[in-house]
């Protein structure tokens, strides 16, 4: 124990040292605190990026939905490889010359100005912000998880370090430190869940990678396959969780992140690393973690007789499968290794989800609505101290809800991201598109999930039809934004020609 | 975006990109992630299932769009 206690301290004081650093460097404006000043190059943003959306869902929801239902969830992964790509290729360029041009700090700011509403600048920040709240809350509770897996302590322990970790990070460092300790986490994480990938395949599985395929040949082929054993990957559940995967662009911490680039150069460089070091390489990690060497190592038989024996559920038992199958096989040191990798991924994903939300909380709702006049160091402190408040509602939110962690990320939090797209999309390439319609589209579509979500007899969502939330909330969504946009008069002149005519120019002539 | 719809080549880079979706979502629909009764799981090199299969043709299919298009063809390259 004393090991673990003593590695896991110096991890978290190389983070803290690192916001440290973060702080004594940074310029003290609200710009370099929430853009990192605008000059994040490729290979820093594509760190950033995809360590911040590869969350310790990686390592737990992720592999442990593919442990028990087959590989069919791996579509939401191929979905969000091309959403991911689709945002630098077809919206970044466009969204981080608009907030170049208008010194703007937040994408809720940009369509605020867009459509000239500070109600849709409500809407849209109370939305994004009741859904991407619980989100960061299930990051320090998945790592409690592991804590729990390899120590024997109570969630509760792993969970409090995770959050001082963030919140130092976040107060102290601002978006820059998040970015650049990001390359650091990405490179714990990265070796982690490789290094033990390799290490378990030669120690636990003869006859490796076909070895492990042939062991749950025979154990429960329906594993190798969609629908999976229970048959819940349907093909319309395939398609739909492909379509929410393709929904990425649309995340907000993802989205802001457009607004940090140095230069329009990065929007093309961008998607060649999505392609081939995330599709094609770091989340197919995961996948051969999750759906053929833990089933091959623990069938999931024999772990549901486990979890029973501990008072347990399989479910909750296969969120934590690698973990599991790792501190069993492996030394105990490499447990502690691989913890700090998940340590890693949770606090990359959930410091960039913190600083999005404080920025929301700070310039589109305080000084948005309530302080206009705010001076550039009242909104940096506000910022800074409405971190505590999300991560303590946050963290509240999570405890209270037992759902799957897989499964909060895809049934609730991507849905509810998804319903400011229309207005992003629209707002960003359509000149016809209308306040009214942005505000009817996008409120419409969060009551209409929240309804769905909430009101369930008999188990039963009936008001989605069953189908997956984002599938009839989004075409209303969708539905509502083109036909209110037709119906009502379309933007003024100036308006046109500040976010489109003179984008275009700028993107042309800006090198 | 814009600048994308705005001439031939990004028309075309368009198509292709949704073409693949449209392709894929055709394929998991009619079943082609699915095993028959009495057949064993389609693996390719002994582990790599329809699943993981599929989902690495698709990102080949995106990536080579993407290079030709971006570093030939984009206005703003």
């Amino acid at each position: 124990m004393a090991f673990e206690i003593t590695a896991l301290s110096a991890f978290g004081l190389i983070i803290i040292a690192l916001a440290a650093y973060g702080y004594k460097v940074s310029a003290k404006t609200a710009e370099d605190y929430m853009l990192a000043g605008r000059t994040i190059g490729v290979v820093v943003m594509f760190f950033f990026v995809l360590f911040a959306i590869s969350s310790s869902w990686t390592f737990y929801g992720f592999p442990g939905l593919l442990y028990l239902h087959g590989p069919g969830y791996v579509f939401f992964i191929w979905g969000s490889v091309a959403g991911f790509a689709g945002l630098y290729m077809f919206l970044g360029p466009r969204l981080w010359a608009l907030a170049k041009i208008n010194r703007f700090l937040s994408p809720v700011e940009a369509l605020a100005e867009r459509y000239e509403s500070k109600g849709l600048r409500m809407v849209l920040a109370i939305s994004i912000l009741a859904f991407i709240v619980p989100y960061v809350g299930i990051q320090p509770l998945g790592v409690g998880a592991g804590f729990q897996a390899l120590t024997g302590l109570p969630t509760i322990w792993g969970a409090a370090y995770t959050v001082v970790l963030l919140v130092v990070l976040v107060l102290l460092g601002g978006m820059r430190i998040v970015a650049w300790v990001n390359i650091f986490l990405g490179a714990v994480y990265v070796t982690a869940l490789l290094g033990s990938l390799i290490w378990i395949v030669q120690a636990a599985v003869p006859g490796g990678l076909p070895g492990a395929a042939q062991r749950i040949m025979e154990i429960d082929p329906e594993l190798l396959s969609a629908p999976g054993p229970y048959g819940e990957f349907s093909p319309v559940l395939v398609a739909g969780t492909f379509v929410v995967g393709l929904l990425a662009f649309s995340w907000p911490h993802v989205v802001i992140g457009a607004m940090t680039a140095r230069d329009k150069h990065l929007f093309k460089w961008f998607p060649l690393l999505v392609f081939v070091f995330g599709g094609l390489f770091f989340y197919i990690i995961p996948f051969i973690w999750g759906s053929l060497v833990a089933p091959s190592i623990i069938p999931p038989a024999e772990l549901a007789e486990q979890a029973a024996q501990a008072g347990s559920t399989l479910e909750i038992e296969a969120d934590r499968v690698v973990q599991t199958v790792i501190t069993r096989n492996l030394p105990a040191w490499f447990g502690v290794f691989v913890l700090m990798g998940v340590i890693a991924a949770a606090v990359s994903t959930a410091a960039v989800q913190l600083m999005t939300s404080s920025i929301i909380v700070a310039r589109d709702v305080v000084q948005g609505i309530f302080k206009p006049d705010a001076s550039d160091r009242q909104i940096t402190a506000w910022a800074r101290w409405s971190v505590i408040v999300i991560v303590v509602l946050s963290l509240t939110v999570s405890i209270l809800d037992t759902g799957l962690m897989a499964l909060y990320l895809t049934d609730v939090s991507i849905p509810g991201f998804a319903q400011w797209a229309p207005a992003l999309v629209g707002g960003l390439l359509w000149k016809r598109g209308t306040r009214e319609a942005a505000i009817a589209a996008t409120s419409a579509g969060v009551i209409y999930l929240a309804l769905g979500l909430l009101i369930t007899p008999g188990g039963s969502r009936v008001l989605l039809f069953d189908l997956h939330p984002i599938v009839p909330t989004l075409a209303l969504n969708m539905v509502v934004y083109i036909v209110v946009s037709f119906l009502t008069p379309e933007p003024s002149e100036e308006i046109q020609t500040q976010f489109f005519d003179e984008v275009d120019e700028f993107l042309r002539s800006e090198s | 975006m814009r600048e994308i719809i705005g001439h031939a080549p990004g028309r075309v880079y368009l198509a292709v990109l949704l073409l693949s979706v449209v392709g894929m979502m055709a394929f998991i629909i009619r079943g082609g992630l699915e095993t028959a009764a009495g057949e064993e799981p389609f693996l390719l090199f002994g582990w790599m299932t329809m699943s993981l299969t599929v989902g690495v043709a698709f990102v080949i299919v995106w990536l080579i769009a993407y290079l030709i298009y971006f570093f030939f063809f984009w206005p703003y390259r």
